[in-house]
């Protein structure tokens, strides 16, 4: 049995007063989640140390500005803070943030971390839109029932791993009929238990893989086989990828969003991968033509070689991406087949090495020999 | 028409078994395929992934990785670094329906001439079943 | 030197009409098969539409049979004309004469990368094209059949619509302005059912020659079209500007419009002119430890993450936006919507006209940063010693 506390209010009202208790009573210094910034919508993550500006956090707005694992990693790329610092993260964010933290680029000494069961985000398009916030509110009713919201995100829609891992705490949201009258916070270390002390509820045991959970993870693992069937089509790869990444402006916004992308220059945007315009008279002979700027399908293959056996499924390059390509699912699917070849979750464990940082002596043993 | 296709190979060998062995193989006068172009790298874990990319993008028939058996490194582990990269191309490539068939990885030591020779004519031989890359052709990369 | 100074270079008075017969696209084709069939020169860079999709991207196009899929006025911008002309030339020794068919705001992003010697205009003939102004980028992707139908109508009746772009409802320099800009220049205004060459260099002028055309037929219809327009759009930019002056009058104005920014760097991914490989934003040079960000923290009582997202916008600025041209590439790239262009152009106009600098205009004018004079801005640095210096001078 999980040790657990309910709580008899609101999900969102009572993380928030539970926050500011701790904020209060300087049991923290800051809380990192999410604030809004001004009437018109826009909701942006931020490090809050006075309980006077936590009046507009909104721990667990259903937006992603940016991953918040990103965002703790430039917090803490050169060193530890050394206050206690809570940060509410979705699962994938702190997935990210663990992966960050294992290539040396944060720290996660000192962080309260909360997180909860995840119904997904919406679509970043929808942020200052003027029905925000009764697409918010619909956005709740789906997490109650444990139904896949249309509003958010198709990474999101997808993902089967709503369940944080590596939390201190964790908010269980989806599936609770009463969510706007009590929710449970689960304590999954001594760090969480401690700080929940400070929470008003009490002690109950319950699991959290309850029956709306299982039943919403074969949804999400059904639309999963459908989303990876639609992109790419098998047989005709070449073809297929050309057509989804041909309006790739080059812009390389996925990139730069990405969590796993954290190199300060990116291979792609180095004098390396700059067209020579000495082979542009071979390669007018050759071709007949050339599409410029080149090196798109480069950019985004080379790219999958970097990072897509640590994707954590976030879906922040097909949010930013201005063109619509469902980059995202592409590199879901290429990353789940990684992930699977080199039995490897990101994000879950801190001590296991990045695959392309390690090897076995004894794997693929047959590979290289024929 | 009947213009018979020969494929355009790019080979990495590693400068410590295959590449000496691709020389033995020359020295021992045996037949090496005209079709393959080699690069000679320090090792085997030099042969970064973006290398087979760029040339199956820029349009190489096919790709060859060639290093020293597992264990026996030069520098006692590039090979299985190599052996990693490999295998995440492989599963890329599969997972988009590209054609894997173009991208190989071979352990040649720098005695086994003869087995340079069997795997490069082999690997020739079906690059030229598979026929030329699209690649090569194709305007929009 | 005033701007009506600067634009009374030997602006051409003739050039040559040629009859539309299928299309206006089939009319332009035809003059560049011709020029290439007689290799006068070796490839074109055009806009087309990639096959068995909606996307429109850059070519350079040497079979003639890629002219079934070129497209010179297409109803998007995606990549700007000046980022996708420097990816293949920024390293010079071209070796091939090209030539290249962009819009007025393209070709203008191109003279400023001449500048910053981003470009290799060497063996490059630049051509450009009145231009209708294009859609934004999003709506396209949403609806592609949908907004190439109605930017069809817009273009035909060179409406100022409010379904364009807001760069281009507000773009008053949408052809060849008078300046050593583009080689030549296809006239679409004026005479209904006629295309109209201007050369507007000597290399222009070869190129007509090499083509066989005279420059006999009298420019003063479309001229007198597009002056007109010209006239019309500079006053939907001034109340624009006016509008946006008043929207940011003060900080908090600005901010608001800027805090939905998530600090993906698509505008300056998208921009022509930041052409730096490495951003200064992206760089570690604005990394602190965590005890600081605490610290700022504290002064306010929050931190926003991403850091800097105001930093980079404003310092964007002062690195770009007097080279500006305006075409509003950020805009199209912002995936929250920020009307980012409309913000740096707003600031581009007025920074710009304080150095009396119009960006792409001439190849020949330096960038205002390069340069100084001794007597200059006398007004910013001592206001009061300048008023009395104005008033002897006056006596």
């Amino acid at each position: 049995m999980a040790k657990a506390i309910k709580i008899k209010k609101n999900v969102e009202e009572g993380l928030f007063d539970f926050l500011k208790s701790l904020l209060e009573k300087e049991k923290i210094n800051g809380v990192f989640t999410l604030k809004k910034m001004d009437d018109n919508g826009a909701i942006s993550y931020s490090l809050i140390t006075s309980p006077d500006e936590f009046k507009d956090a909104v721990p667990l707005y259903p937006f992603m500005p940016v991953n918040a694992g990103k965002a703790l990693s430039s917090f803490t790329l050169l060193g530890k803070t050394e206050e206690p610092i809570a940060a509410v993260l979705r699962p994938c964010e702190l997935r990210a943030f663990v992966e960050l933290v294992k290539r040396a680029q944060g720290d996660l000494e000192n962080f309260l971390i909360i997180s909860p069961t995840c119904g997904g985000v919406l679509s970043l398009n929808l942020m200052g839109d003027k029905n925000q916030e009764k697409i918010v509110s619909q956005y709740w009713t789906s997490v109650q029932k444990a139904e896949i919201s249309p509003d958010t995100r198709e990474t999101c829609q997808f993902c089967e791993n709503f369940l944080p891992i590596n939390a201190d705490i964790t908010v269980a949201a989806l599936g609770n009929k009463d969510l706007d009258k009590e929710f449970i916070l689960f304590l999954n270390s001594p760090k969480g238990e401690e700080f929940a002390k400070h929470a008003e509820g009490s002690a109950v045991s319950e699991e959290i893989e309850t029956k709306e959970i299982n039943e919403f993870r074969k949804k999400r693992e059904e639309l999963r086989e459908k989303f990876f069937k639609e992109t790419g089509k098998e047989g005709e790869g070449l073809k297929s990828l050309i057509n989804i990444f041909a309006p790739c402006l080059g812009c390389h916004g996925c990139s730069h969003v990405c969590p796993i992308c954290y190199c300060v220059l990116c291979d792609f945007d180095a004098k390396t991968h700059e067209y020579h315009s000495a082979s542009l008279s071979l390669d007018l002979k050759n071709k007949g033509g050339l599409k410029v700027p080149t090196g798109n399908l480069l950019f985004h293959l080379g790219r999958m070689t970097h990072m897509a056996v640590s994707c954590v499924n976030c879906g922040m390059c097909s949010d930013v991406c201005p063109v619509n390509i469902p980059v995202a699912t592409v590199f879901s699917k290429v990353g789940s087949s990684l992930q699977k070849v080199f039995n490897y979750f990101p994000g879950k464990d801190i001590e296991e090495p990045a695959p392309q940082g390690t090897y076995k002596e004894e794997e693929f043993k047959t590979i290289g020999e024929q | 028409m009947n213009d018979k296709f020969t494929p355009n190979i790019i080979g990495f060998l590693c400068n410590w078994c295959s590449y000496t062995g691709a020389d033995l193989a020359g020295t021992s006068r045996m037949k090496i395929p005209p079709s393959l172009k080699t690069i000679r790298v320090m090792c085997s874990g030099r042969i970064d992934p973006l290398f087979v990319l760029e040339s199956f993008i820029k349009g190489a028939d096919g790709v060859m990785m060639m290093g020293c058996h597992p264990g026996d490194c030069h520098y006692q582990k590039g090979n299985y670094n190599a052996r990693r990269r490999y295998v995440m191309l492989n599963s890329i490539f599969d997972t988009l329906g590209l054609e894997k068939k173009r991208i190989g990885l071979w352990w040649v030591s720098a005695s086994e001439a003869t087995r340079f020779a069997k795997v490069t004519n082999e690997y020739t031989k079906e690059i030229e079943k598979l026929g030329p890359n699209p690649t090569s052709k194709e305007i929009f990369l | 030197m005033s701007n009506n100074q600067k634009e009374t270079k030997n602006y051409p008075n003739k050039g040559k009409s040629l009859p539309v017969e299928k299309s206006i696209k089939d009319t332009v084709f035809n003059i560049f098969k011709k020029a290439l069939e007689e290799n006068i020169f070796d490839a074109l860079l055009i806009p087309a539409k990639v096959p068995d999709t909606d996307a429109y991207s850059w070519i350079l196009l040497q079979d003639e049979s890629l002219f079934d899929i070129a497209d010179p006025l297409p109803p998007v911008m995606t990549v700007q004309g000046g980022r996708a002309l420097s990816s293949f030339s920024k390293n010079g020794e071209l070796g091939l004469k090209i030539a290249a068919l962009l819009r007025p705001c393209e070709a203008r992003a191109v003279i400023e990368l001449f500048k910053l010697h981003q470009v290799d205009l060497d063996n490059m003939t630049l051509i450009t094209i009145d231009c209708p102004g294009a859609m934004p980028l999003a709506d396209y992707m949403n609806d592609p059949k949908k907004i190439a139908d109605s930017f069809k109508k817009i273009s035909e009746k060179w409406e100022i619509s409010e379904s364009l772009r807001p760069a281009c409802q507000n773009c008053h320099r949408f052809s060849l302005m008078d300046g050593t800009g583009p080689d030549l220049h296809i006239g679409l205004l004026g005479e209904n059912n006629k295309v109209t060459l201007i050369a507007n260099s000597p290399e222009g002028n070869d190129l007509l020659e090499k083509l066989g055309f005279e420059s006999k037929d009298s420019l003063d219809k479309w001229k007198t079209e597009k002056e007109k327009l010209v006239k019309e759009k500079t006053k939907k930019r001034e109340s624009f500007l006016k509008e946006w002056q008043e929207k940011t009058k003060n900080p908090d104005g600005f901010f608001n419009e800027l805090n939905k920014c998530i600090n993906c760097h698509n505008c300056m991914n998208a921009c022509p002119i930041c052409y730096c490989q490495q951003c200064y934003f992206d760089s570690q040079m604005i990394n602190f430890k965590p005890e600081i960000y605490l610290k700022k923290s504290r002064e306010k009582g929050a931190l926003r993450f991403p850091l800097n997202t105001m930093l980079f916008h404003i310092g964007r600025m002062s690195h770009m936006v007097l080279s500006c041209v305006a075409c509003g590439a950020c805009e199209d790239a912002c995936p929250v919507s920020i009307p980012v262009g409309r913000l740096f152009s707003m600031v581009g106009d007025k920074t710009q006209k304080q150095f009396d600098y119009v960006p792409g205009l001439n190849r020949e004018d330096p960038l205002p940063l390069q340069i100084f004079k001794e007597d200059e801005f006398c007004e910013v640095e001592t206001p009061n010693e300048c008023e009395e210096k104005a008033t002897e001078e006056v006596k």
